[in-house]
Parts: C-alpha cells; structure tokens; sequence
C-alpha cells in the first residue's frame, strides 16, 4: 500500500500588506508574492535595471553608472566581477518591480549589513548604500566570484529568490553548510568559509555532486533558495 | 540596533525563521524545499542538497567501498553514478528548481515514477528499472521525496492521461498506450496529421490506466529533464528505448503508406 503526504504549508496569495506606513518616504509592499509596489512621493529608490514591470503618476528613470555606487564603486564592480546593472526612480504614485516572477524578500535594515548576491538584489531604498564585500579568498558563493554586494544603512530593500527563500538561523556550535548555488544573503555576524567536499572520486568522475559548500559560523541569518543556479561548485 | 532585521512576508507578519530545532522532522518546509532529518544514510540524486546542520558526508555511489549499497539498494550499476549517498547526522534541506516537492510513505508496496521527478529515498528502499523506460521503480517500506512542476493530484484508475502530465503510479499494473487517432485517418486525416494543416488536438495519445491503485499527476506538461536510468543491454524479448530509425528508402516518411490508409 502507499500512503502520499502532500504539504501543509501552501501559501495563499496576499495583496498588499503595507510595510511601513508611518514613514514619508517611499513604501514597500507586495503586491502577491512575485511583484514588488513601492508607493514614492517625490522621493528615489534605486533598483535593477529594466526591472519596472509598471507604474501610475510620474516617474522618471534613469541608469545609474556602475551599480550607483560612485566612481569608486563603478570600479570596484568592474574589479569584482560582481556587477549590478542599476537604475533610479524618482516620482510620484507607485512603481511596481518584479524579476522573471520569482519571489521577493522584503528585509528592513536598521542599520545592520545585509550581503546579498548581487543577482538577487531587487530594489533599495535610497537610504540605503550598497557596495561590494570582499568575502576572502574562503568565500565564494554561486560562481560570482570572491565577492558579494553589502546594503547597509536605515531602510527596505528587496532581495529575489527562485522560489520562496528558507530563512535559517545560524547560532554559536550549530554552523549551516549551504550549497552556493542555493545561497542568496545573509545577515548578522557570520564568517564564511568554502568548504570542499571534493576527493580523489571527483576527479575520477565519482563524486558527491556536493564538491563546494559554504559554511557559515556565528550568529546570523541565511537566505536560501529552494533551486540552485548553475556553478561550478556544484560538480566538480 | 536591533538584531536581527525585522523580515516582511506577503502576510505581513514576519517570516518563519528555521533552525536545526524548529525544521519539521522528514516534512516539507514549504512546497518547495523538504527536510530530512539524517541520522544514517540517505539517497539523493546528485545536487539536490541546498544546506543542512550538522556533520555529513556526502558521496557517489558505484566506487569501492560503496559497492555493497549498490547490490542492496541499487540493482543497475549503470545509472548509480547519478545517485549521491548522504551519510551522517543532521538536517538536510533537499530543493529541486523550485519544483513542488512531496514525500511519499510506501508500505510494502510499489511505486513507479519518471526518473527525473525522483530526488531522494530512505536506503529501506530498493530502487529498480521499470521496464517502461525512463521510468524507477521503488520496492519495499520507506520514504521517498518526488518532484512535479506544479502540485500533484492523485488519480484513482480507470483513468487515461497526458503522458506529459504523468509523474508516476502506484500498486497498479503499468499502463498501456490508448490513441484516439479516427479523425486523422484517411488520405485527408493523413494529410491532416503530416502537415498540420486542420491541426491537431495534440491529444491524440495517452496512457490508459486499469485495475486498483493510484496514478500521479502534475500540474503542469513540463516533463522533468530524464535522469539517466542505465542502459538494458540489448536482447531479444527486453524491451528498450529503440532509436528513431527511418525506413530504408523512404527518406523521413516512415509509416507514411499506413497514415493514408493504404
């Protein structure tokens, strides 16, 4: 006999949970869970570029040179590798953003360090400053390289993941190994370290199929995706 | 400064945030990512492991001394390499492209399901080639993780379905072809089917499902990529997946003769 267990924790669809109302500057909402509402009032955000699937009122976009981060930053990304195709939207009424509908991840920083995979960042407040994190020669996530794009500052910021992202929580002896085709960002303090799971047997065509994790230790969060990007990590 | 950042969901309260205590034990996570809670050894194919806690191992099966599993778990060395055993303590995250994933209790029973829809199983299984090719058997008490795109249905035979929408079957006997083909006989119908002029429903085929049991659907006509499922050697009364060939002489026109009713 077979006995079948489907899950339980099948979303229903929201609109429009207002997250933060009390402030006058831009507002982030989902409008589902694949469409990013950012309701402006004279003020900017910045986001991916080409992203903006729609907008009411006025709105003005403009690209921003090398990832808005200045020219330093514009060099730095070219350096890195861990390029970031940004524009700037100022204006008034909603603009709405969205990416090959793959969910999105409102985080509110208050002043903490959020890294993400610059893939998958979405859209900032302009509040907000991003840059590139030099992850060490131990931190390698998704193929992207040595690097990762830091959002810091006061405000909201929207993160992407190809299917609802597992939020783990990462506490002193209890470290998390995460596949970097997976990984999307994290938060708090935690070291990265890429560990290899490769042996003789990968070389011979026999391995794990798991050569490459990261590893995080500390205290923090990690975002996971339940799919993986294409890496080099993956199978050696 | 508050740590950790206050995290928004589309309900508006904060997400579920998961550590090694609070993942549910062998269930979903959500629709898309499942947990198993290892303490052995564990099944999976190859990259389907997205993070875990706590110590495991993981390794390809078919060198060494993994050998013996093989013989027990798996009864074609061919599509071994494909299959990665996790060994171990701990909690392991299993997503595949953001597909659905559901597990599955046999009890003693079987279960056949496309092989690329097949992503992990307890070593308390035995793991065989349907003879239905690009399909897995799946004999004996245990659990097992599937794939589809989109939620799966279950349907109770008699039942014919898209061949593209099949995930698997369980307990009943394997399916049969059933074609639905009477408008597209004739010189017309012939015409009709080569061309495309008229078009075709595109439903002309489908599996036909008797006897007790249950059939698996998805949602969707994406078929999961195939898994390799190993090469049955060649002989005569073993059916296998045979090459198109085209007719000698006849260029690409096959049972053209048969299509116009000759």
């Amino acid at each position: 006999m077979c006995r079948f267990r489907t899950s339980s924790a099948r979303p229903s669809p929201h609109i429009g949970a207002r997250a933060d109302t009390f402030r006058n500057v831009a507002q982030f909402r989902l409008q589902g869970s694949k469409v990013l509402a950012v309701d402006l009032a004279g003020d900017t955000v910045k986001a991916r570029n080409g992203s903006m699937v729609a907008y009411t009122g006025q709105m003005g976009f403009k690209k921003l040179t090398g990832g808005g981060d200045g020219l330093r930053g514009m060099v730095t990304r070219r350096l890195t590798g861990e390029r970031m195709e940004v524009m700037e939207v100022r204006g008034q009424g909603t603009c709405y953003f969205a990416d090959k509908a793959t969910e999105i991840n409102l985080v509110r920083l208050n002043g903490e360090t959020l890294f993400v995979e610059s893939d998958n960042l979405l859209c900032t407040e302009a509040t907000l400053r991003t840059g590139t994190s030099f992850t060490g020669l131990n931190g390698m996530a998704g193929g992207n390289g040595l690097f990762t794009t830091k959002v810091e500052g006061q405000g909201w910021a929207a993160v992407t993941s190809n299917g609802p992202a597992v939020i783990l929580r990462v506490t002193q002896g209890l470290p998390l190994r995460v596949d970097p085709g997976a990984y999307i960002a994290h938060t708090g303090n935690l070291n990265r370290a890429l560990k290899s799971g490769a042996g003789w047997t990968t070389l011979i065509g026999e391995g794990g199929g798991e050569a490459m994790q990261v590893e995080f230790t500390g205290e923090g969060l990690v975002y996971v995706q339940p799919s993986e990007r294409l890496t080099f990590g993956g199978d050696a | 400064m508050t740590y950790p950042p206050i995290l928004q969901t589309p309900g508006g309260e904060g997400p579920q945030i998961w550590d090694p205590h609070t993942l549910p034990v062998n269930d979903n996570v959500n629709p898309y990512c499942f947990s198993v809670n290892l303490n052995g050894a564990y099944y999976l194919q190859k990259g389907k492991m997205i993070a875990y806690y706590g110590e495991m191992r993981f390794s390809g099966i078919g060198r060494g001394v993994l050998d013996r599993v093989l013989e027990q778990n798996f009864n074609s060395p061919l599509h071994a390499s494909d299959w990665v055993v996790a060994e171990g303590r701990g909690t392991l995250l299993l997503a595949d492209r953001a597909y659905d994933l559901n597990s599955y209790d046999l009890e003693d029973g079987n279960l056949t399901v496309r092989s690329g829809n097949l992503l992990a199983f307890e070593p308390t299984l035995r793991l065989k080639q349907s003879i239905i090719p690009g399909f897995l058997t799946l004999i004996g008490t245990g659990k097992f993780v599937a794939a589809s795109n989109g939620p799966v249905h279950f349907v109770e035979p008699p039942v014919r379905v898209d061949p593209q929408a099949l995930v698997g079957w369980a307990d009943c006997p394997a399916p049969c072809h059933h074609y639905d083909h009477s408008y597209l006989h004739g010189v017309l119908g012939g015409i009709r089917h080569l061309t495309g002029i008229g078009g075709a429903s595109g439903e002309e085929h489908q599996f036909e499902f008797i006897g007790a049991g249950q059939v698996l659907m998805q949602s969707s006509e994406t078929v999961l990529a195939e898994k390799s499922v190993g090469v049955v050697g060649e002989q005569s009364a073993v059916p296998h997946q045979q090459p198109t060939q085209a007719a000698p002489g006849l260029g690409n026109l096959r049972d053209l003769g048969r299509q116009f009713g000759l």
